[in-house]
């Protein structure tokens, strides 16, 4: 069957007319589909040096010059004391402080979409710094568990965003600290 | 302060998965007719502001949509504001028509809000829209997504406190089984734990049953003086006033792991809360409330809530919760209407969804299965992220 109308889906009608409907007269509804795609020139700002450092296999952070609290992931102004933050090299070495298991995938974009479910989304604390960086752990779901010891690992598999340069994986051994 | 604004009327469409009925413009429509009867009045002539509440212009598939519906009911030339507040964008809505009566800008606000979060959108877009609402860059590009960021929360409140997923199917269980009661709800369910704990999972430790529904539907709540209502509600008499007697707002960073160490509950909701309390001079909060309709996004929310918000102590909610105290026939029922995992959660109207089931209950109107006795004073919890934003309102029957 031709449509006429190209994008229709379907046109509801109600199952019954009910006596004393205000609205018999606007019963049929007609559904079509409307497609838009979007494609963003969209800028990281001022952490892109993050990204940048990543691509190098090297993870920095940000350290507040007032307070020396380090924000990983980095913030370019220590909102605590409205401070502009110095650059810090971390070593990249971390523990996980909680985590879940994704039994499916958002798709947020193509790195995303490509995730093989479950994955698991850990919160770690990186060896010096103060806040937790949320991101994959490669392992197991069986094997991971708060307090394990992990490392960024860098990928070298090229990337839709920059922040799947890196993942996290468990250092040898961690399940003994834990 | 002006003795606080009433409740003068309210109205609502039922929550669906997907309103075959009409579009956002119909629903707001069905929901502004349902309050003008609850009223008594023939139009909306007399009142004097609206207030658009509504999240996402994505799913909505329209921008400027608070000029459209304030054009759409009939309210030009009259002055309109649209708010925001993620998922607590209703009970925000409630809390800024609140400061407009309060302030003296006007005597009477219609706050309208709606949204179509169901089928309108495949899950996978749904998901994906839903994701932008956390961090784009930190959180969801990496793979976050927010039943993973409440899961990690809950992980954290079990290695904590030994909270158990039976304490948090309990609640998926219970709110399902109250929206059997609530001919307006989306999905009422006469389920089990074992049904909560048996289904497959999503973001461990939560379940499908442990999440709340995606859905269409609109809601409708005229707020303004007691002197306004008793002059142009024809119905205002008939049943005792409610008044909108406190609102509090707290919030907290946008991600979870700028939180650390506190990983398990909410700051924000513990200073929506204590503001609240203050402004409506209550000390204990578990003997001072009647009924509440708690932010129940994922199951193990309300357990979280219910420490933040002061009725029982931190690490106490599982066993709280599970002991029935919240139940239907406990000491402090809450989401007697369902909550969001019953009644359903189409955002721009969630909060107002609350606060309309609470004005319900403090009127004595509900289906007497759920309707809590003697109930004098009831709260709304709604929060947006994970409570990066949080709304404590407070409703108060005098007479």
């Amino acid at each position: 069957m031709t449509e006429k109308v190209r994008s229709k889906i379907d046109i509801h009608l109600p199952q019954s007319a009910t006596a004393g409907d205000v609205w018999a007269g606007f019963r049929q509804v007609e559904r079509i589909h409307i497609e838009l795609t979007q494609r963003y020139k969209y800028s990281l700002g001022k952490v892109s040096r993050f990204f940048i450092e990543l691509e190098q296999g090297r993870f920095f952070a940000t350290r507040c010059a007032a307070c020396r609290k380090v924000y990983a992931p980095p913030r370019p102004l220590c909102p605590d004391c409205l401070a502009v933050t110095d650059w810090v090299e971390l070593t990249g070495e971390g523990v996980v402080k909680t985590y879940s298991v994704l039994h499916f995938s958002p798709g947020s974009n193509d790195d995303v979409r490509a995730l093989e479910t479950p994955y698991i989304l850990a919160y770690v604390l990186l060896d010096g710094a103060d806040t937790l960086f949320p991101h994959l752990l490669k392992t197991s779901p069986d094997l991971a568990h708060t307090g394990m010891r992990v490392a960024v690992a860098y990928s070298d598999q090229p990337a839709h965003h920059p922040i799947h340069l890196m993942y996290f994986v468990p250092i040898a051994d961690s399940s003994k600290t834990k | 302060m002006p003795s606080p604004p009433v409740v003068a009327a309210v109205g609502a469409t039922p929550i669906a998965s997907e309103h075959r009925g009409g579009n956002l413009r119909d629903l707001m429509t069905e929901a502004v007719l349902d309050c003008l009867a609850d009223a008594g009045m023939d139009d909306l002539s007399a009142v004097e502001h609206g207030l658009t509440s509504y999240e996402s212009d994505h799913f909505n598939l329209q921008m400027t949509l608070g000029a459209i519906l304030h054009d759409t009911i009939g309210m030009i030339p009259k002055p309109n504001v649209r708010i925001e507040g993620g998922g607590a964008t209703g009970a925000l809505a409630l809390r800024t028509a609140w400061a407009h009566i309060q302030s003296g800008l006007c005597d009477s606000i219609l706050v309208y809000g709606c949204e179509k979060n169901g089928r309108g959108l495949s899950s996978r877009t749904a998901n994906q829209l839903f994701a932008l609402s956390a961090d784009v860059d930190w959180e969801m590009m990496a793979g976050g997504a927010y039943t993973g960021f409440y899961a990690a929360m809950m992980r954290a409140h079990m290695e904590a406190y030994g909270t158990r997923e039976e304490q948090f199917a309990h609640v998926a269980a219970r709110n399902r089984r109250n929206a059997r009661f609530n001919p307006g709800a989306q999905k009422p369910m006469d389920i089990s734990i074992a049904d909560v704990m048996n289904s497959r999972p999503v973001a461990e430790p939560y379940k499908l049953l442990d999440c709340s529904l995606l859905s269409d539907g609109a809601a409708c709540l005229l707020l303004s003086t007691e002197a306004w209502a008793r002059a142009h509600c024809p119905a205002f008499h008939k049943r005792a006033p409610v008044y909108f007697t406190a609102t509090g707002c707290g919030s907290d960073t946008m991600r979870l792991g700028d939180r650390y160490p506190e990983l398990s509950n909410f700051r924000a909701k513990r200073a929506a809360a204590a503001a609240a309390y203050a402004m409506a001079d209550i000390s204990d909060p578990l003997a001072q409330i009647d009924v509440a309709e708690l932010y129940d996004s994922y199951s193990g929310v309300e357990i979280q809530a219910v420490e933040d918000l002061g009725f029982v102590e931190r690490g106490q909610g599982g066993a709280s919760v599970a002991g029935g105290i919240f139940d239907l026939d406990g000491a402090l029922p809450v989401n007697t209407s369902g909550g969001l995992l019953g009644r359903g959660a189409p955002v721009g109207a969630t909060g107002i969804l609350q606060a309309i089931e609470v004005a319900r209950q403090l009127w004595a109107a509900v289906d007497p299965r759920r309707q809590v006795a003697n109930a004098r004073r009831g709260l709304t919890d709604t929060h947006a992220g994970i409570a990066s934003i949080s709304v404590v309102n407070i409703f108060e029957r005098r007479d």
